[in-house]
């Protein structure tokens, strides 16, 4: 069997997928701050194999920009996540309630 | 080899440079700003936001004199990574005078914590360049890098009062759900690539139309979807992409961080929130109008928009009703506004889609923007100036007998109040008109009843809110007086945000008789 494109834009669309239902389903925070880099990657994944396919090169540049972006928003979000930790003493997306009318 | 380079840059034809020299000052103002934190002596300190604010109005300036020089003779810039969009020159202007109000607002409420305070302006200048590139981007890798830098500089705006685990959580909540949309529109944006980049479609491409054009490029995005290759591929990509735009706009089912959000977020980066990430949506609905209007994937889209629009008119409306937290009401109230500003995009589409482009169509859109940010900004300057220590709980409650504490922050309120709740003769009436006469015009009838039943709904809230300042007396705590008596009695209201609040307030009345500046605007941009 050859791999194709369309084999490659399955698998991140898999990873793209249970990604976005890891985000909505799991509880703790930091589990779902890999689902959030899981989308991520599934999309470089497949704009890498977009990019292979189609003969462009655009693609693999903007995987560097996705990556840059990617580390900013773990830094910010790792610190707020640390520091909420420090005050609340927990992670857990169903204990943080505090903001309801 | 490097100084060819640079001299070819700088003297290529168009010396691209000078387009976006505003936004240059404004990350230049914000670099500068740190060093003044770290190089001033204590008593200069107090004044760095007075220097921004200053800075910000020579900036405002420059970048007039920027958009008066782009609006009609250049269409795109930076080899197609930037573009003279639909609005874009608008919202440039747009955009330096929402972060010169949020520097207002903010002077006043980060006076009420401890925080550090350099650093904010610093975030808001930055998310301020980055919301103009935005509104001229014409390419999807442009696009994406300018909007995370909005969001990410909004991950730590929100999260800043970090003393108070309300505002660390409503930055949790915007961070989970931002990286969430973030991710669909990226996954978007691939998808779109792979067919616009697909080699099958250059045959297609008129040499007129610049040829060989970058993939990720709005024009070439464009013709990979008339050229009809793949349309499953890429309807799904322009709806996810659709969903990240909608999330920052707060279209319903996008609209779930809002209350929280806004709630726990300082008062002045509600505001930043509500009026400048909400803008900057539209800014990038109007720059993508042509591959919404103009291709085959308007059957699919358009369907889509219109769902979202009802839903999130009904919703906000009807959420508004029960809140009794001033920053929850005016979150979904906002919610609701984006769904007015939507049925008037939806009528453009609509005109647009049979007769072309006419430049008349956005009148309505930027004259309700407009009157949104001066009534806004007029009732989130009051809020900013009655919340006491606790910026996340500021409760009905605490507008009891403002009238009688301070007229003049009453009569602010009752201005803004007013015009969001579209109250003839306030600006904020005629901005709902031009929306409801151009969707009669476009012929959308179901929709205008939806929204003027939303309107009716909204003066109940609103009022709810007028009546707790105007008509009930504050009951002083039967508990020993270390409760202090009334948040009013603290209000000491500063001479400049007086004058601001005065201008926004007349600003808002004014308009309302008396359109043609507003109209003049619009004309000179060649936008009505």
């Amino acid at each position: 069997m050859i791999i194709g494109l369309y084999h490659y834009i399955a698998l991140a669309v898999t990873l793209f997928a249970i990604g976005f239902l890891g985000v909505l389903l799991r509880k703790n925070t930091l589990i779902i701050y890999m689902c959030l880099e899981l989308m991520l990657v599934a999309a470089t994944l497949a704009l890498v194999a977009f990019s292979h396919h189609n003969g462009t090169v655009e693609g693999n540049v903007f995987v560097f920009f996705i990556l840059t972006v990617a580390a900013a928003e773990v830094a910010v979000g790792l610190a707020i996540v640390v520091t909420l930790f420090r005050k609340r003493g927990t992670v857990d997306v169903a204990k943080l309630n505090a903001l309801k009318n | 080899m490097t100084t060819d380079f640079i001299t070819t840059t700088a003297q290529s034809g168009s010396n691209p440079w000078s387009y976006i020299l505003p936004e240059i000052s404004l990350g230049g103002l914000a670099l500068l700003l740190l060093v003044f934190e770290i190089v001033f002596p204590k008593t200069l300190k107090r004044h760095i936001p007075t220097l921004s604010i200053i800075a910000q109005l020579g900036i405002l300036v420059l970048t007039v004199c920027a958009a008066m020089r782009t609006r009609g003779n250049v269409s795109d810039y930076f080899y197609g990574m930037l573009a003279n969009n639909t609005g874009a020159q608008f919202m440039r202007i747009f955009f330096v005078i929402v972060s010169i109000l949020v520097h207002g607002l903010a002077m006043i409420s980060l006076k009420k914590q401890r925080v550090p305070r350099t650093e904010f302006f610093h975030i808001v200048l930055v998310i301020t360049a980055a919301m103009m590139l935005l509104a001229q981007a014409a390419n999807f890798l442009m696009l994406f890098v300018a909007l995370e830098t909005v969001t990410v500089g909004f991950y730590i705006l929100i999260s800043y009062y970090r003393a108070s685990p309300l505002s660390l959580e409503a930055g949790l909540k915007y961070l989970i759900l931002g990286a969430l949309s973030s991710g669909l529109l990226l996954f978007g944006i691939v998808l779109l690539y792979g067919v616009a980049g697909n080699p099958d479609i250059m045959s297609n491409i008129p040499l007129s139309e610049g040829g060989f054009r970058d993939p990720l490029g709005f024009e070439r995005v464009f013709f990979g979807f008339t050229s009809g290759i793949n349309p499953f591929l890429a309807n799904t990509g322009l709806l996810l992409v659709l969903s990240g735009i909608a999330f920052k706009i707060g279209l319903v089912p996008f609209q779930i961080w809002i209350p929280d959000v806004y709630q726990g977020a300082p008062t002045p980066v509600t505001a930043f929130l509500s009026v400048g990430s909400k803008t900057a949506g539209f800014a990038v609905l109007l720059s993508l109008l042509r591959i919404i209007v103009f291709t085959p994937a308007a059957k699919v889209v358009v369907p889509f928009l219109v769902v979202m629009t009802f839903a999130t008119i009904i919703f906000g409306n009807l959420a508004a009703l029960t809140q009794h937290n001033v920053k929850r009401i005016m979150g979904l109230s906002g919610v609701s506004h984006a769904g007015f500003i939507m049925i008037g995009v939806l009528s453009m589409i609509s005109v647009m889609s049979e007769e072309g482009y006419k430049s008349g169509l956005f009148t309505a859109i930027f004259v309700y923007l407009i009157a949104y940010a001066l009534a806004s900004f007029a009732v989130f300057g009051v809020m900013a100036l009655v919340a006491g220590e606790s910026d996340a709980e500021q409760e009905l409650s605490d507008y009891h007998g403002l009238s009688k504490r301070s007229p003049f922050l009453a009569g602010v309120l009752a201005v803004g109040l007013g015009s969001l709740a579209g109250i003839p003769p306030l600006f904020g009436f005629m901005g709902k008109l031009l929306v409801f006469i151009s969707a009669f015009q476009a012929g959308l009838y179901g929709m205008l009843a939806v929204a003027i039943l939303g309107v009716v709904v909204s003066i109940y809230y609103y009022f709810g809110w007028l009546r707790a300042a105007f008509f009930q007396n504050w009951q002083t705590p039967t508990t020993p007086s270390d409760v202090p008596a009334h948040p009013a009695d603290r209000i000491r209201v500063p001479v400049a945000m007086k004058a601001l609040l005065a201008v926004l307030a007349l600003a808002s009345v004014f308009f309302g008789f008396y359109q043609k500046p507003v109209m003049d605007l619009l004309v000179l941009l060649r936008l009505a």
